[in-house]
């Protein structure tokens, strides 16, 4: 106890100051002659009460002010139960918040969820910032994104903390704080932090324990939030015919005992079946009875998170579709069965119905099933092909198309477009492979194509492609080996050789693979893919106007890139999309890694008391001040009311 | 409690009124000194000094009868002297009609002074006690009525060593009226002497001779409740009634300001009230004894002035003048 603080508790000692002015203004009147003292009426006895009542409690107003002055000027501090970084130095801190808005966050324990704990805490943090402290804020659901860009600002940081909303990602712990270190790194601040507000259930328990860097310390505070809890969750559910199929996960595992999949229709349970207990993620068959109209899969009984525990049945045939237009006769495996491109889709597992179509059809509407399509070495496209194949491009169809010899047997009157314009030649490669520097997007991969071994290669002029086209790919004399390019809504992959492996050893090669997996991607983002992970950015190549509304009837904020629109639902539900006039249905489910709640372990260090406490010590003084303030306010309005009922009582009776 | 009663230690104006003896038992408390005369004093000169500055005039009589100025004609009643018939008129209208005169003569002033105990009070605004300014009023309207040469007689309500003087004129008679003022002592609960004021009334009402003027100077506030019955019983036989009441600013205005006790110079009264509460409802109280005075007095001829013991003693006696002379005076705001 400092000299000041006893010298301001010892103007407490004013206290009895107003208890003597009350006593001395409380005495009785002196006494004084008056003759006409029996025509003075004595004060009437409600008028005398009030101002006893007056008195009182302006003597409490005043005794309360004395009292705040001295413990203002004591400047107490409290602890209480708030978050509060250490400082060991005294000097300013640059911290870096990483907030966790997963769908494990909604779990809700005690009343509160953990989101709502991990977001008072940070506002804790916030408020104990002092001037001079650096603020960053990173929300780590999946993928993991900069809320405030570390600044000074402590009055813009509490404004983005107090405007931040859950969502229903999943959790990218190492990503986020990989972003946060990346936001303190180069401040001036010596001290730089990072603070992790997690659940820490990023689907990964057996992950490498989360650990502070060199020179960025982790602290990890709230072990509550790690408190085990039971949640089942509905990952996805299709129907086949009479037969849903519901694919659920629990943590922990046994979470879904005594619990059923039960199928609705408009609110009608039409069928049922029971989660086998201690499962932590299966898929469970539904027999359906009388199944029309929109049907959702819903678990039954309650659990720590609510917003998984239902989804939309998609019908099978919704799936996305990719074509696949080959030559059996000339696209074959010595081994036999299905050409390379159909075995190679089927092997990558994309969740994706693979079919075969004959030839590219004559109208539009039997490629509008299909999110893309492979067509291997066609001898040119019909002028009703052509049509129908832009039309689809038109409205976001993805074509991979693998020139092979048929190209020089192109019949009068067929060509590529709207693929490839002008002509196409087919010879000999004067080189054996691609230059790998040039096909960069294959990654390590890239170095495999550098000795492909082609019988022949299409010849491709460049020059023809027009302003569209870009290569990404070249082979070693530098002709293009993969164009891209896009129409309209839709895109196209144009690769200068075919993938039987009797023509090269592209088919043999894993960028093959990356190449069928880039071709799926563009094809789900642009048309296909009805059902998406939460998170996931939806790209609309070409769109010129894009609606979508979420959940809960939220319109979704729409970016606008370069050559697309873009829009990321971050809830669980059906989302309605007005894409160019035209309505779709896409379907945010969740990460099925994100319902397993088990922790990831931290270093013990991160748990470190020097580098923070969760019970602060609060400066009450600026709270003091305006208690004071508003007793001093009191004690005004008190004596105007006074005055003013005075008035009031002085008015003749009679 | 009693040794310090005279002594210099009890502040003032307190030390007047604090009882010889009975002070701490509570009992009715009586002023101990004479008058409090302040700047009045000498009540001689001062009371001449007011007279001067009035302008008086010469008065008629009421009377009519004998006289040497001719005053009129009035029809001929049964009784009626029959020296004073006009024949002329009998024989020019065949109407019998009596000429009558009007004559200069004295008009009698009679003085009723409250000497009572309230009459005592003085307040730190006043020039000097409540008494002091009535018999400066009764000293100047004496010396104005002398002047004229009508008689001046002086009676007392309550008091000490009061001395009251039948109808006199000349000279002597203003020094035996000023000698008189200034000898009394204001003491006495007029309250519980009611026999003081039937007395006093009385005398009058035997002695005074028709168109006396009859003025009273009291506070008006501690008299009997039958005073103003009493007194305007006096109005009988073409008598003139003036009231005066005199008070102090104090109790015409009511200055105080906060809790006060207040205890009253005649009887027990003690009272503690909020000032500001009931400032407006003593103030009506005042002027409803004013009131009721006033219409009395109205409605047998008279005036009721108003005066405060700050007021120039000179209006108030041109006022008196007036009000003898029929004139009416407005009544005075009491806020």
């Amino acid at each position: 106890m400092t000299f000041v603080y006893a010298a301001a508790l010892a103007v407490g000692l004013l206290v009895i100051a107003p208890f003597i002015a009350h006593l001395l203004q409380r005495r009785r009147a002196d006494e004084r002659p008056f003759p006409p003292a029996h025509l003075v009426p004595p004060s009437p006895p409600i008028a005398r009460r009030r101002r006893k009542v007056d008195d009182r409690a302006l003597y409490v107003v005043r005794t309360a002010a004395v009292l705040a002055l001295a413990a203002l000027g004591a400047t107490p501090f409290v602890h209480c139960s708030a978050l509060a970084v250490g400082r060991t130095s005294g000097a300013s801190i640059a911290l870096a918040i990483v907030l966790d808005d997963s769908l494990s966050m909604q779990a809700e324990t005690g009343g509160r969820t953990r989101w709502e704990r991990a977001k008072k805490a940070a506002r804790d943090l916030a408020g104990g910032a002092r001037e001079g402290d650096a603020l960053g804020i990173v929300l780590a659901g999946s993928p993991p994104r900069i809320a405030l860009a570390s600044t000074t600002d402590l009055a813009a940081a509490r404004t983005v903390l107090d405007n931040l909303t859950p969502s229903h990602r999943a959790t990218d712990l190492e990503g986020a704080l990989e972003l946060a270190r990346s936001l303190v790194h180069g401040l001036p601040q010596v001290d730089r932090r990072v603070v992790l507000l997690s659940d820490l259930s990023d689907g990964h328990p057996d992950g490498p324990p989360l650990s502070a860097s060199e020179d960025i310390a982790l602290w990890v505070p709230l072990t509550d939030l790690t408190e085990s809890v039971e949640n089942c969750a509905v990952l996805r559910a299709d129907r086949q015919r009479d037969r849903a199929t519901v694919r659920v996960a629990c943590s922990p595992a046994g979470a879904g005992r005594r619990r059923n999949v039960e199928v609705y229709a408009r609110d009608k349970l039409i069928g049922q079946s029971k989660i086998p207990e201690e499962a932590l993620a299966v898929d469970i068959g539904v027999e359906l009875h009388d199944a029309s109209g929109e049907l959702v899969a819903r678990l039954s009984g309650k659990d720590a998170i609510a917003a998984d525990d239902s989804a939309p049945i998609l019908a099978t045939a919704g799936q996305v579709a990719i074509a696949i237009i080959a030559d059996p006769a000339s696209s074959k495996l010595a081994t036999g069965g299905a050409p390379p491109v159909e075995q190679a889709l089927a092997a990558l597992e994309l969740d994706m119905q693979v079919r075969p179509l004959p030839i590219v059809p004559d109208h539009a509407e039997e490629l509008a099933p299909f999110a893309g399509a492979v067509i291997e070495d066609p001898p040119g496209f019909t002028p009703e092909a052509r049509r129908s194949l832009g039309a689809w491009l038109e409205r976001g169809g993805v074509v991979l198309l693998a020139l092979g010899p048929n190209t020089a047997l192109a019949p009068l009157g067929a060509s590529f477009e709207p693929l490839v314009h002008g002509s196409i030649g087919w010879g000999p490669s004067p080189v054996e492979g691609l230059d790998d520097k040039s096909a960069s997007l294959f990654g390590a991969a890239a170095g495999g194509l550098a000795d492909l071994r082609p019988r022949g290669r299409s010849n491709l002029d460049l020059a023809a492609l027009g302003p569209s086209a870009k290569v990404a790919a070249r082979w070693k004399d530098g002709a293009p080996w993969l164009i891209e390019r896009a129409v309209g809504r839709g895109f196209a992959f144009v690769l200068s050789l075919p993938t039987s492996p009797d023509e090269s050893d592209l088919a043999l090669r894993p960028a093959f693979l990356i190449l069928l997996e880039k071709f799926a991607e563009a094809a789900r983002a642009r048309n296909g893919a009805h059902r998406t992970t939460v998170g996931e950015t939806w790209a609309f190549e070409g769109a010129k106007s894009l609606e979508v509304t979420g959940p809960d009837k939220v319109r979704l904020r729409v970016t606008d890139e370069a050559t697309s629109k873009t829009v990321v639902p971050d809830r669980i539900g059906v989302y309605e999309i007005s894409l160019d006039g035209d309505k779709l249905v896409r379907v945010a489910a969740p990460a099925e890694r994100e319902v397993d709640l088990r922790p990831r372990p931290v270093a013990p260090q991160t748990r470190s008391a020097s580098l923070g406490d969760t019970r602060a010590r609060l400066d009450l003084s600026p709270h003091l001040a305006m208690v004071l303030l508003a007793l001093l306010v009191a004690e005004l309005v008190l004596r105007l009311w006074a005055r003013k009922q005075g008035v009031t009582s002085e008015e003749p009776s009679f | 409690m009693s040794s310090c009663a005279t002594c210099s230690c009890v502040p003032w104006p307190l030390s007047p009124y604090l009882a010889q003896s009975g002070a701490k038992e509570g009992r009715v408390r009586t002023p101990l000194r004479s008058i409090d005369w302040g700047s009045i004093a000498p009540l001689r000169l001062r009371a001449r000094a007011v007279a001067e500055g009035v302008y008086a005039g010469a008065h008629r009589s009421l009377r009519r009868g004998p006289g040497v100025e001719f005053g009129g004609h009035r029809p001929y009643v049964p009784g009626d002297d029959l020296r004073w018939l006009d024949r002329r008129a009998l024989l020019r209208h065949d109407k019998l009609v009596v000429r009558e005169f009007e004559t200069e003569t004295d008009r009698g002033l009679r003085l009723i002074v409250d000497a009572s105990a309230s009459m005592g009070f003085r307040s730190r605004a006043a020039p000097a006690a409540k008494f002091a300014f009535a018999a400066l009023l009764a000293g100047a309207l004496a010396r104005i009525a002398l002047a004229s040469g009508d008689p001046v007689g002086l009676e007392w309500l309550g008091g000490q060593s009061t001395r009251s003087l039948p109808a006199m004129a000349g000279r002597e008679a203003f020094e035996r009226i000023i000698g008189a003022l200034e000898s009394v002592q204001a003491v006495g609960d007029l309250r519980l002497d009611s026999s003081a004021v039937e007395l006093a009334f009385r005398s009058i009402a035997r002695k005074a001779r028709r168109g006396t003027v009859i003025v009273l100077l009291s506070d008006l506030i501690d008299l009997p409740d039958d005073t103003l019955e009493r007194f305007t019983a006096l109005a009988s036989g073409g008598r003139v009634l003036i009231a005066i009441q005199v008070l102090d600013p104090e109790e015409a205005l009511f200055p105080f300001e906060g809790t006060v006790r207040l205890r009253a110079l005649e009887g027990d009264a003690l009272v503690e009230t909020d000032a500001q509460l009931t400032r407006l409802r003593y103030l009506a109280h005042l002027n409803q004894v004013a009131e009721r005075w006033s219409r009395a007095l109205t409605d047998h001829g008279g005036q009721l002035l108003q005066a405060r013991s700050t007021d120039e003693a000179a209006d108030v006696v041109r006022q008196t003048v007036s009000a003898v002379a029929g004139r009416f005076i407005p009544k005075r705001d009491a806020r």
